[in-house]
């Protein structure tokens, strides 16, 4: 169900990015498709009943259920990544609005 | 020596370029050369890293293929610097940075670790981009390539859903023993438009036309010889033996590599500025590129991106000087720009016949073996293609080189430095060897790559 929720996410993100001109908004709709993407990543590694996978005093025996680390694993770097690329994208969208005096891409192109 | 190195050194230098801007350049220009000569030293084989068993853990493979890929992109990036480093200079921690990024993708074996060698190469260009000043352009560029980045990693996550790995060759005989070709159409086709953003295939390329069309003397030949090359080099090893596409998803990709051959060498003709011209050219030879992975044809393929990648340095580096010098890149505007720089007009014009294919340049003797290989299998509709391509080629290439020798009314005065002159006469020699004497062209062949060698021997 939650892959649904996620794939949901990512397309409306990628809806988001073809309708807007703002680059402001543009950027929110960049974020709510990597959100998308990392849920969707991390549902990958989910498994009913399991439990975190981390070897305790107390559930170190092996015989427990474990949910997949690796995704979660994943999705550390994807969100760190997706950070990075969130702040390029603001700097060059204040560029834009520096050069051009607007967030509107419309009105960028009319005084081009 | 260990290749981990080609990435971790200039990352280190990247870090410490920053603290001290003056050295910056300098850092540049020796963890390049330092990068170069290391290549040479590097024993071929798998590098394990943390010492996880190879499925497990994050590991390099450096074979043949690997080790021309970074052959030829690490001595771009130095010659690329070297010309600009004037003008340049404060984007050297970003090129050092974009070249950990393109080692990395050369060398991964590893799905994850090349989506994130791609971001970080993508964060390098967008950032190279910005010298352009052309804010709204990097912007639709860093947009187009975070989305194709964002398919790239929902495509690799839903194999991994499927098979349990992420490591290359793990997923390669895992897939192999599955035998279940459909369900992996909608994976291998969300990597395959992921990865044809970067690689500027039709019609995820909207962005080419901003960033290339405006370019300088910097990211014109950093977008269209290094990044071009290298993402060449990873969707030639992606296609071959990841994806290996077969059934209606061969017939699709054939379908748009092909239409994007067409439609780029199409707006190539219509276009009346050099820039323009020069970038849907690139656009056309992309698609070449990965057609001819497609169809299995590796050494011929690789032979394209490095003689595609030395001639477009050159023409790039060519027309973004006279575009900076003059201010415009209008073919009627550079009319007469070979009358006062005739060698630069003689090794324009030899860099241009060869991507053209005209016999006694390196070009030709690469055209002529891929078409021969096609025909051998049959694949008439294709060599149809690339003749017509050619032909359109040669039209608009032999209409630029007319306008770019005969004075026209304006006198146009470029000048270029010594520096430049040396590399565009390397290259056009380079070019005209190859072109004579293609006896060591023949030495190599598709078993440079040796994934499905290892992926076969278990």
């Amino acid at each position: 169900m939650i892959q649904y929720v996620a794939i949901i996410l990512f397309v409306l993100g990628l809806y988001g990015l073809l309708v807007n001109r703002n680059v402001i908004k543009m950027v929110i709709s960049l974020n709510i498709m990597e959100i998308g993407l990392n849920l969707f990543i991390i549902s990958i590694g989910f498994v009913y009943d399991g439990i975190a996978p981390i070897i305790t005093s107390s559930a170190g025996t092996g015989a427990l259920i474990y949910v997949d680390p690796l995704p979660q694993a994943l999705v550390l770097t994807a969100i760190v990544i997706g950070v990075g690329t969130t702040a390029l994208a603001l700097a060059i969208a204040k560029s834009i609005h520096v050069k051009h005096n607007t967030f509107d891409l419309n009105e960028v192109e009319e005084t081009v | 020596m260990n290749a981990v190195l080609l990435i971790a050194v200039p990352l280190i230098a990247a870090f410490l370029s920053i603290i001290s801007k003056k050295i910056a350049p300098y850092l540049m220009l020796v963890v390049g050369l330092f990068n170069l000569i290391l290549v040479f030293f590097i024993p071929e084989g798998f590098v394990i890293i943390g010492g996880f068993s190879q499925s497990l853990g994050i590991n390099l493979l450096f074979d043949s293929f690997a080790k021309i890929a970074l052959i030829l992109v690490n001595s771009l990036v130095l010659i690329i610097f070297f010309l600009n480093i004037k003008k340049y200079g404060s984007y050297s921690s970003i090129l050092l940075v974009a070249l950990a990024g393109l080692n990395g993708l050369l060398l991964t074996n590893d799905l994850f670790n090349l989506f994130v060698f791609l971001e970080i190469a993508g964060i390098a260009a967008y950032l190279i981009s910005t010298s352009n000043k052309k804010p709204t352009h990097t912007f639709h560029y860093l947009v187009l390539g975070v989305v194709g980045s964002s398919l790239y990693l929902f495509g690799l996550i839903i194999l991994y859903a499927m098979f349990g790995t992420l490591n290359m060759v793990d997923l390669i005989g895992k897939i192999q023993l599955s035998g279940n070709y459909k369900n992996l159409i909608l994976p291998f086709l969300l990597m395959f438009i992921g990865l044809g953003v970067e690689a500027k295939l039709l019609p995820f390329n909207s962005w080419v036309k901003g960033i290339l069309g405006k370019s300088n003397t910097l990211s014109g030949p950093i977008f269209a010889s290094v990044y071009a090359a290298t993402i060449g080099f990873v969707l030639g090893r992606l296609i071959n033996n990841l994806f290996m596409f077969e059934g209606s998803l061969l017939t699709v990709v054939i379908v748009i590599l092909s239409v994007g051959i067409l439609i780029g060498e199409a707006m190539a003709f219509a276009s009346s500025k050099a820039r323009e011209i020069l970038l849907f050219s690139s656009v056309a030879q992309a698609s070449i590129v990965a057609l001819l992975f497609t169809n299995g044809i590796i050494i011929w393929a690789v032979y394209l991106i490095i003689a595609n990648a030395l001639s477009k340095l050159v023409l790039f580096l060519v027309i973004n000087k006279a575009t900076e010098d003059t201010g415009t890149d209008e073919l009627d505007a550079l009319q007469g720009l070979f009358s006062k720089n005739i060698l630069v007009g003689i090794t324009f014009t030899l860099a241009s016949l060869s991507v053209m294919g005209l016999p006694l340049l390196a070009g030709f003797a690469i055209k002529l073996n891929f078409l021969t290989e096609l025909a051998s299998s049959n694949q008439i509709m294709l060599i149809a293609i690339i003749l017509i391509s050619t032909l359109v080629e040669g039209i608009y290439f032999v209409r630029m080189l007319v306008k770019l020798w005969y004075k026209g009314e304006n006198e146009v005065s470029v000048k270029y430095n010594l520096s430049f002159k040396i590399v565009f006469v390397i290259i056009a020699l380079a070019l005209l060897v190859f072109g004579t004497y293609s006896t060591p062209l023949n030495k190599l062949d598709n078993s440079i790559d040796t994934i499905q060698e290892v992926v076969n021997n278990g």
